[in-house]
């Protein structure tokens, strides 16, 4: 599998999946005019990466996104759910997502987003973080 | 412009060329100049004289040696020996010298002989009798007493006009001197060799004697007259005077300037045989004849090359100036289109927002006028502001009897043109459920989620294009009774200096994924006197700013109602919007904005 890597842009967050070291990481804002288009290809990679994922592999996504629309925050749930169905079915997920101290909108979001999921979600606030 | 400045690099080249092969042209002719004059001093007038002179000595050389042949004959020895009384030996002597002077290009051949003083010359004559007293004989006896091998006596003779170079050897037996043998040449044969080394009318060549005589030139009209004739006094005086060059006999190359101011080129050298000197001169002008061949053909060469020159670089700068032309047409040409596209791509634009501020009308047409806002409220504000002109977010009223009304906020996927659509959709549907049920805010909004689901969603199984809303219904009852569920809206209640968060659910409703069977609460609030009740969709509290470019936040805006105090609806709106500009700075709208206050 390929690395996956897009750069962000002042609409879309940047996009890092590596599937050999197996951290995948989101990083910036998200407010595409078509959410969809732009996440569709992350969830492809997705599937394909957690159906040959292994048994004993940890798998940790780490996001970091001050601000995320209302049609973006549906993909990333989309993209959460899949990773909460891994886990329940015996995969090594876990989910860090780190928010400055000063966004409590980002804290929010998060909380919201773990309030229905079983995977392991640890919400870090970060001091004075720059983008 | 390119013009000009064309013209002006080419007259710069042209003057650049020119220059460079003019100075091309005159430094090599001065070299070559430089080179001819040096070559000639060193090398041609050097060659000329000590060819000349070669020729001379060997003609002397070969008669000396002749003469020595004669001397060393034993049988002319012993005839002169014998006091010539052998007869035999006799006719064997006079028959030598005269083959020798017929055979051999000698002009005599003589023994004389200092026993009988008898003078034999060729053709076995005695011509003459040798005495001492004479002094045109002299001669003899000056070489019978040098003891030298080989004598030789150079003699003018102007009767003949010619000049004779006698060779002679002494006869010697048993150390004696007996007599002289020996032959004699005319120059006259080498006067026709000198005249084939004048190589113009000017130059000369001549052969002196000790005292600047002439006795050999190429002019035979020279023949007699003096060096002093020829050359000015000084160089003269030098040639003659130049006593060290009888014994190195060396070529000596010199250069004056004669009486009519024209550089003489000269050389000199003394003939080994003899001390004579052989003078060759050649005026500079005709040494360098050459170069007015050379300096002609430069000159041609010269123009030759400019005008080849000038007409390559025409070519050439038209090919390159050329395609520039055309460069430049092109680009002209491609700004020409540009600016009809993007004349076209104006009047699309304009086209579009044309119909786009049309639709803001028919967005406006659904939403309540003042007179409908006022019969349910007894205060309020609103502000709406769409991010596109037209927009997701929309309010909605129902005035059912003079005491109850109904009051919503929806905010639905999306902004402009897409989110404008749901808007006209939810209206509609809104207004069927109303009709069937007004006072249970729950229930209009679970109703509300399964008919927006049929509607939005009856052709559709694609997860993708999944929209839906969020919505805050109010059921405001004036007796002092308020009722209020949300789908993800909130409302926010002030009282004095407390602001109370009455949450909505935390589902929206409409979309695909939205489930079919979700119930909503229903919050009751008891009314008092000086409440204030604020409604916002998220574009207010989700706008980016501020110094970090984060959005407003909840709690801000909470903060800001709060900070609120007494004023009125009217001053509560003020500082709303300014708040948000403030906040706002340069960054754009993100989302619609719609921000309701009221008090009933």
């Amino acid at each position: 599998m390929q690395i996956l890597h897009i750069e962000s842009t002042k609409s879309t967050p940047e996009i890092h999946f590596d599937p050999i070291s197996n951290r995948m990481q989101i990083k910036g804002q998200s407010y595409p005019e078509n959410a969809f288009k732009f996440y569709e290809p992350l969830l492809h990679w997705l599937d394909e990466y957690l159906q040959q994922l292994e048994q004993e592999v940890l798998v940790e996504l780490y996001f970091n996104m001050p601000y995320i629309n209302t049609s973006s925050s549906k993909c990333m749930m989309m993209m959460l759910e899949k990773l909460d169905e891994a886990y329940q079915s015996g995969k090594k997920v876990m989910i860090l997502w780190y928010y400055d101290e000063d966004n409590e909108t980002a804290m929010e979001c998060a909380e919201e987003f773990k309030e229905d999921l079983l995977v392991p979600f640890q919400i870090t606030k970060v001091e004075d973080s720059s983008q | 412009m390119y013009d000009r400045g064309n013209m002006k690099i080419v007259i710069f080249a042209c003057i650049m060329i020119i220059m460079s092969i003019v100075m091309t042209s005159g430094i090599s002719y001065f070299i070559t100049h430089e080179a001819i004059i040096d070559k000639l001093k060193s090398r041609d007038m050097i060659y000329i004289i000590g060819s000349i002179s070669a020729k001379i000595d060997g003609r002397i050389e070969r008669a000396k040696e002749v003469a020595l042949i004669l001397a060393t004959d034993p049988s002319i020895i012993q005839w002169v020996a014998g006091a010539e009384k052998d007869e035999r030996l006799g006719d064997y002597a006079k028959e030598k010298i005269t083959g020798i002077a017929q055979n051999y290009d000698y002009s005599n051949a003589f023994i004389v002989s200092n026993v009988t003083k008898h003078y034999w010359a060729e053709g076995s004559r005695q011509i003459d009798v040798i005495s001492e007293t004479n002094p045109a004989h002299d001669w003899f006896f000056t070489a019978l007493h040098s003891d030298k091998a080989v004598n030789l006596n150079i003699d003018s003779n102007a009767m003949r006009g010619d000049t004779f170079v006698f060779v002679n050897a002494l006869i010697k037996e048993q150390g004696k001197p007996l007599a002289i043998t020996g032959v004699g040449l005319t120059l006259k044969d080498i006067t026709q060799e000198f005249e084939s080394y004048k190589v113009g009318k000017d130059s000369n060549l001549w052969l002196v004697d000790r005292n600047g005589k002439i006795h050999l030139s190429a002019n035979v009209g020279d023949i007699g007259m003096y060096l002093n004739d020829f050359i000015i006094p000084e160089t003269a005086a030098q040639i003659i005077g130049d006593e060290g060059n009888i014994s190195t006999s060396s070529p000596k190359v010199i250069e004056y300037i004669n009486q009519r101011g024209e550089s003489i080129d000269l050389v000199y050298q003394t003939t080994k045989s003899t001390d004579w000197k052989l003078v060759y001169q050649i005026p500079r002008s005709e040494s360098i004849a050459i170069l007015s061949t050379i300096k002609v053909n430069a000159a041609i060469a010269c123009i030759v090359s400019l005008v080849l020159i000038v007409f390559i670089f025409y070519f050439i700068s038209h090919k390159i100036a050329n395609p520039f032309k055309r460069a430049i047409l092109l680009t002209q040409e491609m700004e020409k289109q540009v600016l009809e596209r993007t004349q076209e791509l104006y009047e699309k634009n304009q086209k579009i927002m044309d119909s786009i501020d049309y639709g803001q009308r028919i967005q406006e047409s659904i939403l309540p006028s003042t007179d409908e806002l006022s019969s349910v409220f007894k205060e309020y504000f609103i502000i709406w502001k769409p991010r596109d002109i037209v927009g997701g977010d929309f309010y909605w009223t129902r005035k059912i009897d003079e005491n109850q009304g109904l009051f919503v906020l929806a905010d639905c996927t999306g902004h402009g043109v897409p989110g404008a659509f749901m808007t006209m959709a939810v209206n509609s549907i809104l207004n069927h459920i109303v009709d069937e049920v007004y006072d249970n805010p729950a229930i209009i909004i679970q109703k509300l989620n399964k008919r927006v689901r049929e509607t939005l969603h009856r052709n559709q199984s694609n997860r993708m294009a999944d929209d839906g809303l969020d919505i805050g219904i109010c059921y405001i009852d004036q007796r002092n009774r308020l009722l209020f569920a949300g789908a993800k809206i909130s409302l926010i209640v002030k009282r004095a200096d407390q602001v109370y968060h009455i949450r909505g659910d935390r589902k929206s409703i409409g979309y695909l994924s939205s489930n079919d069977d979700l119930e909503f609460t229903n919050n009751e609030w008891r009314v008092e006197e000086g409440d204030v009740f604020y409604l916002t969709s998220d574009g207010y509290i989700d706008q980016n700013g501020g110094e970090k470019d984060y959005s407003f936040g909840r709690k801000r805006f909470s903060q800001m109602i709060a900070n609120q105090g007494e004023s009125s609806l009217a001053q509560q709106q003020q500082a709303l919007e300014s708040m948000l500009y403030e906040y706002m700075g340069n960054e754009s709208q993100r989302d619609d904005i719609t921000v309701i206050g009221f008090s009933i």
